[in-house]
């Protein structure tokens, strides 16, 4: 295959942008489907990066060089069909760019790691009350988004599958090497060869307007993501509770509990997990206000949420509710009375966040043994 | 000249502190004293008291030094892992000077680790006790 023979079909922004959102979704796959959610950060900047590519392939879809120009290479129904009927009866041609069929594949790609961005987002906002929409979304509304971004997640890697397959076929029925392709961009010239009409590709006009809206896109999350989350109040700090709980304990953040487990607890203090922790009834009047005006109940934060199905036969400890059982129940028990640990009751050993109940997964670290 | 005076006036207040809360200290065991009828207390009993093992309170506080340590002069650990400034007034100079607060603990911890409350002749030799460490 002599050099002089090939012709340029990839430009350098197509190869950059495959490439790179290889790389991005598979870090999204990886951090997603495999990693434990104390990850969900790289998670994200990988989700943030295909964000970033797709607004890149989309505007260079509009103003890019003839194979990458979307009204170019995606063909209607008819053309499609076409196409599938060449390919049975053995005659179809190869298109230099896009097939018909390779076309639909790149929107089906395209749209849904679109609509894995939009779903991603909604659910950190309605779970996690972090990013852009945290300030708007409720966390029935983000579970229900983070079921749809699963399923479009193994939506994707089936599209993944059938991608590299298509491409598998297309290659051997043509007798090519398409990732070298994807590659060095450029293909041996054929004679019948499906190609593209000429067009001048206009990069910087790509650009600019690339630099406006991603930094339209960078301000408004910054500014939507600084406005106060939804559903979580932030409670007065009460001294009584912190000096009085805090003795002994963290001072548990009161969105743990529904309002009823705080009642009864505070009616027991007499035998407060194995320890007499009684006060006055002007402090426990005090103490008991306040933890109920600022109860799971009013909160839409998720411990707020997963806490409050509580274990009837221990309604008062966190630690029994099926949710914190199920997510620690890979941590051995020893781990929890080591130092500096000591109890599985002492959140703040792992959980930076503790104090303030927002229990995000990245901030989990569980620390290095130390002597007592 | 001005740094010795910042001194001097820094080390009376201390100083002062200090006599203020061995005062509070000396009316809060005076206060057991006159209910217990005794005019001394002995700071061996109220070792003893420290370091008894225990089966009539909660299963999980047998004893003082079950949090405390045997050592008074030591910190301690709360059950969930929270450190416990040292006991003994030499290492917690303001240890024992809130009555409130003094009643407060004695009546809880008495009742975890004993099962019932302490006398007023048990916490004055268990101050005395730990304001000899």
């Amino acid at each position: 295959m002599a050099d002089t023979n090939t012709t340029p079909v990839w430009d350098k922004f197509i190869r950059t942008f495959h490439w790179a959102l290889v790389l991005g979704v598979s870090t999204a796959a990886v951090s997603g489907f495999l990693l434990s959610p104390t990850w969900i950060n790289l998670h994200i900047w990988a989700g943030t990066t295909a964000a970033v590519l797709l607004l890149a392939r989309l505007l260079w879809g509009v103003w890019g060089s003839k194979n990458a120009r979307f009204a170019a290479f995606v063909k209607g129904p008819r053309e499609v069909m076409t196409h599938v009927r060449e390919l049975k009866d053995g005659k179809a041609a190869r298109h230099l760019g896009h097939n018909p069929l390779g076309a639909l594949m790149i929107i089906a790609l395209l749209g849904t790691v679109f609509l894995l961005l939009l779903t991603g987002v909604a659910g950190l906002g309605g779970v996690f009350k972090a990013g852009p929409l945290g300030f708007a979304a409720s966390y029935n509304f983000g579970t229900f988004t983070l079921s749809v971004h699963e399923v479009l997640a193994i939506f994707l890697m089936v599209l993944v599958v059938l991608h590299i397959a298509g491409a598998a076929f297309e290659g051997m029925r043509t007798k090519e090497n398409l990732v070298k392709a994807m590659v060095t961009g450029n293909k041996e010239k054929r004679k019948n060869d499906h190609d593209l009409p000429e067009v001048a590709s206009r990069p910087i006009w790509a650009a600019v307007v690339f630099g406006i809206v991603l930094a339209g896109f960078v301000w408004g999350g910054i500014w939507f993501a600084s406005k106060p989350p939804f559903g979580v109040p932030s409670a007065p700090p009460n001294a009584t509770y912190a000096d009085e709980c805090s003795a002994c304990h963290m001072a548990y953040p009161p969105s743990l509990l529904p309002a009823k487990n705080w009642g009864t607890l505070m009616s027991v203090l007499d035998d407060h997990f194995g320890e007499d922790a009684s006060l006055g009834q002007v402090a426990t009047d005090e103490i008991t206000t306040w933890l109920f005006e600022n109860a799971s109940d009013s909160v839409d934060t998720k411990p707020a949420h997963v806490f409050s199905r509580t274990n009837p036969q221990s309604p008062l400890a966190i630690t029994s509710t099926p949710f914190w059982k199920n997510t620690h129940r890979n941590i051995p028990d020893a781990e929890f009375t080591r130092p500096p640990i000591y109890d599985n009751g002492n959140c703040a050993a792992c959980h930076s966040d503790a104090d303030s109940g927002a229990f995000y997964p990245a901030n989990i670290s569980i620390p290095k043994e130390t002597s007592p | 000249m001005k740094k010795t005076l910042t001194i001097a006036i820094a080390a009376a207040a201390l100083f002062g502190a200090a006599v203020a809360a061995n005062g509070q200290r000396d009316g809060i065991v005076a206060g057991y004293a006159a209910q217990a009828g005794v005019s001394s207390f002995s700071a061996d009993a109220g070792r003893t008291l420290f370091l008894s093992q225990n089966t009539g309170g909660k299963e999980a506080t047998p004893s003082c030094s079950t949090c405390h340590t045997t050592d008074p002069t030591a910190a301690g650990r709360t059950r969930v892992g929270k450190p416990i400034e040292p006991m003994a007034v030499s290492r917690t100079p303001e240890r024992f000077t809130d009555p409130d607060k003094v009643e407060k603990w004695f009546r809880r911890n008495c009742t975890s680790v004993l099962g019932r409350e302490c006398t007023p002749e048990e916490k004055g030799n268990f101050l005395t006790f730990m304001i000899s460490q």
